[in-house]
């Protein structure tokens, strides 16, 4: 049998005394895409920081392609692609500039080999000499996918992907975050807060509440559970509750 | 090429694409000149006040001689050592702060640090990147002093000569590391960098001006203009007699001035280049002999710093910054 892609066991994180995240049970397959939803200040991105080996547990343990997140961060990192909700870059650097920086510090050993075949993959090419302080907000998430998926990571992690995007720009990077999946059979775990987005998008899904998982499981189960047209946001109202 | 030398070579491209870089090195490199030329300036007239009583003398039928100034060409860069030692430790800061300070305000950090790489790497990049950095710049104020000394002063510099202005930059180079260092460190180090801005100004007020002018107060000799001993007229061996009195003194006053680097690296520059006229014309193991204490302790001085900067650039604080 495979091992979980992604697998925590009781994993806490604290800001002082407030509980971002309470102890959380979570396997993610490998192969899949998971979604974990939630409102603002559920603990989405606090979940992706411990599982990136950005934040350190409260309490807890999880592991990631198979290593702790704690105790093996190295191998984890070497293994996950990732893309923050706001993703910065060196402006003043054109594309090809930035992502061979990032190229090399994943240690890769001939950088702009890989860069063209990822720029392909993305269908993102024509640009490589622009600076990226003009790219619009949909190209630079396209630029922060081909930065996480460099390396060929196992596991890919993004924060609000679609977050401040225009609805070409999501319909694109849906695409592009569905065909990394199959085609390079990457595991996904993508936070959002768009319904809509986890429904077309994600395999597997889990609600985070308060810093709680309310609820996890096959996209396929919850819809089953809700016969109607707005299944999983019935599921969600029901299980997150209203926005503060 | 390692995870360090990718953080390096990323370094040295940013320093070499800023514009405050640039303008920080530019001026830098003029008050280096200027310094030159006014020293210059200063020779020439004292050699137009030598040949002017060289002829008085010749018209009123003395017999009398007079020996005529030298020119010690390496002697014209006391002025800009002096840039270097001030306004070269505040860009020193300048540099090293902008380092982390710009990689946090950028928000990289995140994507740096989810990849692998040893946890030391970026600030020893970083410090690797300011170091080839200062290498660079110092070599280009060595070529611009050793240009103007050599277009203004009208003299070339011998072999020795640049042998010596070579132990210099070396000298001015460890100076300009530690103060870079230190900034780094302080910016690791501070929650908002601002903070670390300020306290390492405060830092070079006192390293760079207080502590050397206490230093310079507390010297007997400086009390009067041109120097007390030579104002009574008493002799090299006298005044020795006298100060040696004082010794617990002297070696207060002494101990105050080592404590800052930006005394060592004047000591070491001065000396090696002759500019205090206890060393001038003389052998280098001369000047050695006085100054390896002087260097030892310089080198020890940038050692701590540049511990204290990779000590304290960890992840965790450098991704609070982000967060």
């Amino acid at each position: 049998m495979t091992p979980p892609a992604i697998s925590t066991h009781g994993l806490t994180h604290t800001y002082g005394r407030t509980f971002a995240l309470r102890p959380l049970d979570l396997e993610v397959e490998a192969g899949e895409i998971f979604g974990l939803l939630g409102h603002n200040g559920a603990g989405k991105t606090t979940t992706v920081g411990l599982l990136t080996t950005l934040l350190r547990p409260t309490s807890g343990r999880s592991t990631v392609a198979g290593y702790d997140v704690v105790g093996q961060a190295p191998q984890v990192r070497s293994r996950i692609g990732y893309l923050p909700e706001n993703v910065q870059f060196y402006n003043d650097l054109t594309l090809v500039e930035n992502l061979r920086f990032f190229a090399r510090l994943s240690g890769l050993r001939e950088p702009d080999r890989r860069i063209t075949e990822v720029l392909a993959f993305l269908d993102f090419e024509g640009h490589d000499r622009q600076r990226l302080g003009t790219f619009s907000k949909g190209m630079r998430q396209r630029v922060g996918i081909a930065q996480a998926i460099l390396h060929r990571p196992e596991v890919l992690f993004l924060d609000e992907p679609t977050s401040g995007l225009d609805p070409e720009g999501v319909r694109t990077l849906r695409q592009i975050v569905v065909r990394i999946n199959a085609e390079l059979g990457t595991t996904v775990f993508m936070n959002t807060h768009l319904l809509s987005e986890a429904t077309r998008t994600c395999t597997s899904i889990g609600i985070l509440r308060d810093g709680e998982l309310v609820r996890h499981g096959s996209l396929a189960a919850i819809l089953g559970a809700y016969p109607t047209e707005q299944a999983l946001e019935e599921a969600y109202f029901e299980t997150a509750g209203s926005p503060a | 090429m390692t995870r360090a030398g990718v953080f390096a070579r990323k370094e040295l491209r940013d320093l070499g694409r800023h514009r405050i870089v640039w303008i920080l090195g530019a001026t830098l490199a003029l008050a280096v000149v200027i310094a030159v030329v006014v020293a210059s300036l200063a020779f020439r007239a004292q050699m137009a006040d030598y040949q002017a009583y060289v002829a008085d003398l010749a018209s009123s039928g003395s017999a009398v001689t007079a020996a005529a100034p030298q020119l010690f060409p390496l002697q014209l860069l006391r002025g800009g050592l002096e840039y270097v030692e001030i306004i070269g430790a505040l860009f020193a800061i300048v540099v090293g702060y902008g380092t982390i300070a710009r990689e946090a305000a950028r928000g990289t950090l995140p994507l740096i640090y989810t990849r692998s790489h040893g946890p030391r790497a970026l600030v020893i990049g970083k410090l690797l990147g300011i170091a080839a950095f200062w290498a660079a710049l110092v070599t280009v104020l060595v070529l611009v002093a050793g240009v103007t000394v050599a277009l203004v002063g009208g003299s070339g510099l011998t072999v020795a000569d640049a042998f010596r202005l070579a132990i210099a930059a070396a000298a001015a180079w460890v100076y300009l590391m530690f103060w870079s260092a230190v900034a780094v460190g302080l910016t690791a180090t501070m929650r908002r960098p601002g903070t670390a801005l300020i306290l390492a100004l405060g830092l070079w007020l006192a390293i760079v001006l207080i502590v050397p002018q206490i230093g310079d107060t507390m010297d007997p000799d400086n009390q009067v203009p041109g120097g007390l001993f030579k104002a009574l007229a008493i002799a090299k061996p006298d005044e020795l007699a006298v100060l040696a009195h004082f010794s617990h003194y002297e070696v207060t006053r002494n101990g105050l001035e080592v404590t800052s680097i930006s005394k060592l690296f004047e000591r070491i520059s001065f000396g090696f280049l002759g500019i205090k006229d206890k060393y001038n014309q003389q052998s280098l193991g001369f000047v050695w002999a006085d100054m390896y204490r002087y260097t030892w302790a310089m080198l020890a001085l940038l050692t701590a710093g540049l511990g204290f900067a990779v000590s304290v650039t960890t992840r965790t604080r450098l991704l609070r910054k982000t967060a």
